[in-house]
């Protein structure tokens, strides 16, 4: 009996003193290779989506207008009306967006942070049904640009101001007391230290912005597209074409022989996307 | 004592209910360094950060009593808050360095005072941290970020940054805690050097550190100021129990 209990926590003894390893270690390849089956799922969903599309790029594909039932021709509307209201967008979303997550951050909100929060998990043709109803036909604006902008920058503002009240509310409160230790206002403190303490991730978080707008559909052919314009936008109450919304269109009304338009447009959106988180990126990793 | 620059006068602070200063008087004279010891929990920094208002950004802190700047209470109405931090500067116990270069980090207090021309700028930069003994080691790159300067560094930089408003008096809220032995010897020879132009203010919890460059210690415990006296009297007889103790070592 004696023995045996004996025997028993010799094995356990050796059983704790070599599993720990042997565990660590099993783990360590488990994880490693579930890493790589991931990373080669996502790096091939890429290849396969950006690499096919690429053989159709030429100069006339970004500088022409589709002709012939989306059969010959480029994207050049749809590239410039993605551009413009990408940029419109965030002209409007980066500044009110910023105002935003200071605001939360410097001032006690509990409850609008709440709200933001709730907004950024609204699916984006909520906020298409939204823009249509208050900016196109109550505001009189139709399809348009300027509706378009102001849909997709009501959609990036929570994604910015959240971002940015993370930030400003990660900066320790012994540099803003050193702040005010020097006689500033409060205003002094935030626009004249505590922006340009974060303006590294402001701009990180605009590229972030940007990589969403410009990839946005629904909202799109609810307040801003066509699926094609004779004319290219006069002013900021024409409508136009967009990227996403011409590839939707492509997919869903023309057949095969628009098939290597969406193809090219696809791979555009892609390296769009790829280039605008790689500079987000490179400048998160520089700030570090 | 001959020149009062500040005088706390049955003085009280809270944080919430929670009573931090207990009736404090105390006179703080002007050029002489003034050390506040005392364990931790004491009331030592509370009581420091009342002197420049800056516990008036803690939520549920409050007051009561007087603390005299040139005869006049800060706590008035009429006190504008903003020129009193300029009139009574603050170095913290973690330096403080703002994330922007060297430069910038002096010239935002600067044109906080209203101080716009370029050439005024770099004059005070430089004059501020000569001062501060920072000069030679950062002169030839002042665009480069306070935060790659060293603990010790950085912290005086921060000493530079508070000087360059030209203050009346610098308070220290234990600023060598967080250094090195050779960084606290650099800071320590400065705030000496500093006492020549402005009124000097520390709280430490370290003897030896008040014993080297104070010339008045005031010891509290547990709220109260159990006694003030020249530094060297207090360090050799010191008259109440508990200042002996912790001077011994038995409490701390």
């Amino acid at each position: 009996m004696n023995e045996n209990t004996n025997f028993s926590q010799e094995v356990t003894k050796r059983a704790r003193k070599s599993n720990p390893v042997n565990k660590g270690m099993r783990s360590k390849v488990t994880l490693r290779v579930i890493t790589y089956i991931f990373a080669a799922l996502i790096l091939s969903l890429f290849l396969l989506a950006l690499i096919p599309g690429i053989r159709y790029w030429n100069l006339d594909f970004f500088t022409q207008a589709p002709s012939n039932g989306m059969t010959s021709g480029g994207i050049f509307p749809a590239l410039l009306g993605s551009i413009l209201l990408t940029l419109l967008s965030l002209a409007i979303a980066i500044p009110l967006g910023m105002l935003l997550g200071i605001v939360l951050s410097e001032y006690n909100l509990e409850y609008i942070r709440f709200v933001v929060t709730i907004l950024s998990g609204i699916p984006s043709v909520v906020y298409g049904l939204f823009g249509l109803g208050l900016f196109c036909i109550t505001l009189g604006m139709r399809t348009s640009i300027l509706a378009g902008a102001l849909t997709l920058a009501l959609m990036v503002l929570p994604v910015i101001s959240s971002s940015v009240y993370e930030t400003m509310y990660a900066i320790p409160r012994e540099l803003r007391e050193a702040a005010y230790a020097l006689g500033a206002r409060k205003s002094e403190v935030i626009f004249e230290m505590l922006v340009p303490s974060v303006k590294r991730s402001i701009l990180t978080v605009s590229f972030v912005a940007a990589g969403r707008a410009i990839g946005e559909t629904a909202p799109l052919i609810l307040t801003a597209a066509v699926f094609y314009a004779t004319n290219l936008p006069t002013s900021l109450l024409s409508p136009v074409m967009t990227l996403p919304t011409h590839l939707y269109f492509l997919s869903a009304s023309y057949g095969k022989n628009a098939r290597w338009m969406a193809q090219g447009t696809t791979s555009v959106l892609i390296l769009f996307v790829i280039v605008v988180y790689t500079i987000a990126f490179a400048f998160r990793r520089e700030k570090k | 004592m001959s020149d009062v620059i500040i005088e706390v006068k049955n003085f009280n602070a809270y944080y919430a209910d929670k009573k931090a200063v207990k009736d404090a008087n105390l006179k703080i004279e002007k050029n002489k360094i003034t050390a506040i010891m005392g364990p931790s929990g004491c009331g030592k920094s509370t009581l420091l950060r009342s002197i420049n208002r800056i516990n008036d950004l803690v939520p549920e802190f409050r007051i009561e009593g007087e603390i005299l700047f040139h005869d006049r209470n800060i706590y008035d109405r009429e006190t504008d808050v903003y020129s009193l931090r300029r009139r009574i500067g603050m170095v913290f116990q973690r330096p403080t360095p703002f994330p922007m270069s060297i430069f910038d980090n002096i010239a935002y207090g600067l044109k906080l005072i209203g101080v716009t021309e370029k050439k005024e700028i770099k004059e005070k930069v430089r004059w501020s941290l000569e001062k501060a003994a920072l000069w030679e080691e950062v002169k030839d790159e002042l665009d480069k970020s306070a935060l790659k300067l060293s603990g010790g560094q950085q912290q005086r930089l921060c000493i530079a940054r508070a000087i360059a408003i030209e203050p009346e008096v610098i308070l220290f809220d234990e600023p060598t805690s967080a250094l090195d032995p050779v960084s606290t010897q650099k800071i320590e020879g400065l705030i000496e050097e500093l006492a020549e132009e402005f009124t000097i203010i520390i709280v430490t919890h370290n003897i030896g550190q008040a014993a080297r460059i104070s010339d008045y210690t005031l010891f509290m415990y547990q709220g109260e100021i159990v006694e003030q006296n020249e530094t060297t009297k207090i360090l050799r007889n010191p008259t109440h129990e508990v200042t002996q103790q912790y001077l011994s070592g038995k409490i701390g």
